[in-house]
Order: structure tokens, then C-alpha cells, then sequence
């Protein structure tokens, strides 16, 4: 911002209280009107997107009260005496039972391991990428400024497009099946991950690089023993951070035929308004919620806990 | 001093040091473990892959290659509904900063109930904590289409699933941000003899409100990205857009509207680290 941050010149014969505080009054004024910029700002664009997504108080009554109806109507229908119960004579489970609720339990457990499998797969695939992509990425060891630049824009292509319109792209190329979406997190991981990666290796120390370097070592042998000794807790805890970001991502690139847990989701959610819906939701978020807590343990464990911020 | 040549380091003082070192050469053990721990990684690679039927990737080339080469080849740009398109864009806008405006809204009122030191008890912060748990659990894009089933298709399903997982998302991060303020400053406004409200105005408020700001402005950098994506379940903007293009092959309009994205969120990129830097200052948080 423009504000004029130094005190004028002192001139001899002049009040040094005074000029003080004319400095500060205008300082003041400054801001006060950048603020009320700001704030104006504020009020058009709030009003002018209450417009554009139609985000108007007669639609707001009308769709309220519908949400809770329908989170009424996907809670199961559970009932204390029945809770335990096991299949009867016909081999079904009596309705209002857990058996009954989860009839597809074992469907979900499968889906939801291919979700973890596509997560951890891509996962590693993304971390071998960028580990290379940021070594070729960071300024302070990018074996020319072409490559660097040209390995900067590639991870921000990567990053800036979501996974979930990559997976929308592979299952066109590839077909319908998780392979479609573990080229589609792989890809994007990759992306954010090389960048949080090359600024890790910015951040890193030179001298063991010029150590390498004065006994004539290669770049991949200054990288190699200069670099990655002192960037491997990181990069560990950054991958294991992006795993967890990676399983809910698994969890929906299924909604465009991309494998996992994601394609049972959609299809329930679609076709159905009943506790089916809260049965699928319950397990994706269990599962979500106990991989960021483990592999929060291990973060913590590898790194401080305030270095990932 | 003496300079050992090398040449003059023979076998047995090699041995000779090995015995006396045993540390400075690696244990077989732990080389064993990496060895292993390789070994594992890469056998699971090849599994996995094996297992999502990698060789489909191979097969595809005809397909893949009609793909990228009409992304690459605009034809009829004439032709194009660009006002669509630009409408889409902005209501992806729209929804991503009502979203974000009303999650921060409802977060500061719940991040206060989920921080260990404003709320002292436990059964209500643990409450306040799985909700929000659930919130963030589940991704914008099953929110959305959630919410298209509950509200019906359009841009207020799309607001209300960014305004749900931004509300757990930074009703989180702003009980972080509470737990984590210094103390000194608020037992030095207390111990000038304020009251409770000029100690929160004075001692809470001065520390915890640039963190807020920049962690919301973040959050609508993000919601813009969701917000994109959002439209492929049917919640609004300009997501519907690229379904609607890609299911029809013509790739090359995706190809435009997904660039034109790109600009958007870096216009907005830098727009925010502009306000964020005016009222945060160079060293962030």
C-alpha cells in the first residue's frame, strides 16, 4: 500500500510534536481510507454474489426446512431390542437391527480397501515423481534455470487442476476402473507435493552440497549425499500428510466412474433416500478419521510437532 | 601432521578399524531393514499395479491420443457459448465466497466451543469436536451431492456444501489458533484491571484475529477450486459446464474453460496474499 511510511525531513525551527503528529494523523487517514475501500468492496462483492448463485431468503425457507428432512430420511431406523439381532428363517435381518442396516457391510469393507490401496499406491508413485521434480524444481540446485522453470510450471499445471477432473480424463483414456483414478491423485499429488518439496530443498543448507561438489561429485551425487539426508524427515512427513488428503480423495473420483468407495457412494446417494446413505457416509468417514489420526501419531513422530504448519 | 596417501591404507588396517569402529560402517542390520523396507515398497508397487490393471494404460493409446489431440486443436472458436461459460465462472465465485463467508461465520462460534482453553467443559468440546470431525470427514463433493438431493440442482446446493466443509475445516483451525495464543498478554490487560470484555477485545482478539483472516482467505482460495468441481454432481457454477462439454467430446471447449480456471484462482492467489500481506505483514503466521 501506498503509505508514506517515513517521517518527512526535519527542519530546523519546526515543532518536532507537531510534525509528529500531522505524520501520524495522515498515516491514520491512509488507512482509514484503504479500509473503507476494502470494506466497500467487502458489501459489493458479498451482494453481488447473493445475486449471481441466487442465494435469495424465499429460496433459503423453501430449501431449509427439505435438508433436514432429508438427513431425517437417511438415519437408520434403529430399534434397542432388535439392535444384536441375527438373520431369521428366511435369512434376512429383521428391520431396525445393525445387521439390517449394514446388509452390504462386506461390499463397503472391499470397496473401501481398493480406496486405501488406490491411496497409498498413488501416494508413493507421487513422492518418487516430485522428489525428482523438486530436486529439478528448486532454485538453489536446479542443474540449469530452464529446467527449473520449466519443472516449476509443469507442478503447477499438476496442482491447479483438480484430481477430480483428471479422473474424468483418464476414465475416457483408460476405462472405467480404479486405474483411472490412481493415474488422476497421482498425477495431482505429485504437483503439490513437488512444490512443498522444492521448498523444503530451498530451504535446505548449501555446505554439504559445496562439500560434494569440492571432491567432485555428479549433480545426482550432490543430491544424493548433500541434499536428501537433510530433507528425508520432511519429505516423509509431508508424503504421509498428503496420504491422508490422498484418501479422501480416493474416496471421490469414483463419483466419475473411477474406482473405490466413491462409485458405491454416488450410486446410493443417487438412487436412494434411505439409511444406506448413512451407512456408506459413516464407514468413509471412520476410515478417514482413523488414517489421520495414525498417521498424524507417525508425523509427530518422524518431526516436532511444529514444524508442519 | 602426516597425509595418508590412500594407496597406502591397506586391507588389514581396514579391518583393524573396522574392529575398533564398529559403528562408523553401517550395522547389517539396519541395511538389511532398508534393503527390506525397498524391497516391500516395491513389490506393493508392482502389486498394486498389477491389481488396478496397469496395462491398461498401454492399451488405451488410440483413445488417449483423439483425447489430448482435440484439448490441443480448437476448432470453431466462433461457435463457443463463451457468455455461458463466463457465467459459470462467476457463479463459481459467488459460491465459493458465500460458502467461505458463512463457514467463518459459524466456525468462530464453534472454534470457541472446541478450544480446550475457552470451553472448560469437556462433554460439550468433545461434542463440538466429532461434529465437526464429520464435517470435514466427508469431501465437498459428497456434500454436494447431498445437498442436491435435499435442496434440488443449482448454485444454493453448491453454497451449502462449501459453507459445511469450511465450517469443519476451519472450525478446526481456528480452535488450533485459540489454544495456541500466548497467555502474557492477556494476564498483562487482566492485571491492568480490565473487565472481561476489553480482556478479550485487548488480549484475545489483537493475536488471534490475523490468524483468522489469513486462515479464511486461504479457505476461499480452496473453496474456489472446490467450487469447480462442484458442478459435476450438479450443485452450480462452473463444473456443470465441463460435464456438460465433456460428455458431448468437446474436449477443446473443457480444455478453455479449464485454462480460463487456472487464471481465475491465480488471480485470486495473488489478490489475497496482497490483502493478507496488508494486514499480516511479511512473516505470515
Amino acid at each position: 500500500m501506498a503509505l508514506a511510511a517515513t517521517l518527512p525531513p526535519f527542519e530546523p525551527g519546526q515543532d518536532p510534536v507537531a510534525l509528529f503528529e500531522a505524520h501520524r494523523a495522515r498515516l491514520r487517514r491512509d488507512k482509514l481510507f484503504v479500509n473503507l475501500m476494502l470494506a466497500g468492496a467487502f458489501v459489493v462483492m458479498l451482494l453481488w454474489s447473493i445475486d449471481v448463485s441466487r442465494f435469495w431468503p424465499d429460496r433459503l425457507a423453501t430449501g431449509f426446512p427439505r435438508i433436514f428432512e432429508y438427513f431425517g430420511s437417511v438415519m437408520p431406523q434403529l430399534s434397542w431390542e432388535l439392535l444384536f439381532e441375527g438373520r431369521n428363517a428366511e435369512g434376512r435381518f429383521p428391520p431396525g437391527s445393525i445387521g439390517f442396516w449394514y446388509n452390504d457391510f462386506w461390499k463397503y469393507l472391499r470397496l473401501i480397501w481398493e480406496t486405501i490401496l488406490m491411496a497409498i499406491t498413488a501416494t508413493l508413485l507421487a513422492t518418487g515423481l516430485a522428489v525428482v521434480l523438486s530436486l529439478l524444481a528448486a532454485r538453489n540446485v536446479t542443474p540449469h534455470p530452464a529446467i527449473g522453470a520449466a519443472a516449476r510450471r509443469f507442478l503447477e499445471f499438476c496442482r491447479g487442476v483438480p484430481e477430480i477432473l483428471f479422473a474424468l480424463t483418464f476414465v475416457f483414456a483408460v476405462g472405467i476402473g480404479p486405474l483411472a483414478g490412481v493415474l488422476a491423485i497421482f498425477i495431482h499429488a505429485t504437483g503439490a507435493l513437488g512444490k512443498l518439496f522444492s521448498e523444503v530443498v530451498e530451504n535446505a543448507s548449501m555446505r554439504p552440497v559445496d562439500g560434494i561438489t569440492a571432491v567432485g561429485g555428479t549433480w545426482a551425487q550432490r543430491m544424493r549425499y548433500g541434499i536428501i539426508p537433510q530433507v528425508l524427515p520432511n519429505f516423509t512427513s509431508y508424503a504421509l500428510w498428503r496420504f491422508e488428503i490422498n484418501v479422501r480423495a480416493s474416496a471421490v473420483v469414483g463419483f466419475v466412474g473411477a474406482g473405490g468407495i466413491g462409485q458405491e457412494l454416488n450410486h446410493v446417494i443417487s438412487f436412494y433416500s434411505d439409511d444406506r446413505v448413512s451407512a456408506v457416509l459413516l464407514l468413509v468417514v471412520l476410515t478417514v478419521t482413523i488414517i489421520d489420526l495414525v498417521s498424524e501419531r507417525l508425523r509427530h513422530s518422524l518431526i516436532g510437532k511444529e514444524s508442519l504448519k | 601432521m602426516t597425509t595418508l596417501a590412500f594407496s597406502a591404507i591397506t586391507e588389514a588396517d581396514v579391518a583393524q578399524v573396522r574392529q575398533s569402529h564398529p559403528g562408523a560402517f553401517g550395522s547389517p542390520l539396519i541395511r538389511a531393514l532398508k534393503i527390506g523396507s525397498w524391497a516391500v515398497m516395491i513389490g506393493y508397487l508392482l502389486y498394486s499395479l498389477h491389481l488396478f490393471e496397469f496395462y491398461k494404460l498401454l492399451d488405451s493409446s488410440e483413445r488417449a491420443w483423439r483425447l489430448i489431440s482435440r484439448m490441443f486443436w480448437w476448432q470453431d472458436m466462433g461457435g463457443w457459448a463463451y457468455a455461458q461459460i463466463y457465467t459459470g465462472i462467476a457463479q463459481t465465485i459467488a459460491m465459493a465466497f458465500l460458502g467461505t463467508l458463512l463457514g467463518t461465520i459459524f466456525a468462530l462460534g464453534l472454534a470457541f466451543l472446541a478450544a480446550r482453553n475457552t470451553m472448560p467443559i469437556g462433554i460439550i468440546r468433545h461434542a463440538v469436536r466429532r461434529m465437526l470431525d464429520v464435517f470435514r470427514g466427508i469431501d465437498g463433493v459428497v456434500w454436494g451431492l447431498v445437498f442436491v438431493r435435499a435442496v434440488g440442482l443449482g448454485p444454493l446446493a453448491g453454497v451449502l456444501a462449501i459453507w459445511v466443509s469450511d465450517m469443519g475445516n476451519l472450525a478446526k483451525l481456528y480452535s488450533e489458533a485459540i489454544e495456541n495464543i500466548d497467555r502474557k498478554q492477556v494476564e498483562g490487560v487482566r492485571a491492568t484491571g480490565a473487565d472481561e470484555a476489553r480482556v478479550i477485545r485487548y488480549g484475545y482478539l489483537p493475536q488471534i484475529l490475523p490468524v483468522f483472516l489469513s486462515l479464511s482467505l486461504y479457505s476461499f482460495e480452496s473453496s474456489t477450486r472446490s467450487a469447480t468441481i462442484l458442478g459435476l454432481v450438479g450443485a452450480g457454477g462452473v463444473g456443470m459446464i465441463i460435464i456438460e462439454r465433456f460428455r458431448a467430446g468437446l474436449f477443446d471447449q473443457v480444455a478453455f474453460v479449464v485454462l480460463n480456471i487456472l487464471v481465475v484462482i491465480a488471480v485470486i492467489d495473488f489478490l489475497s496474499g496482497k490483502i493478507r500481506k496488508r494486514f499480516i505483514g511479511e512473516r505470515g503466521h
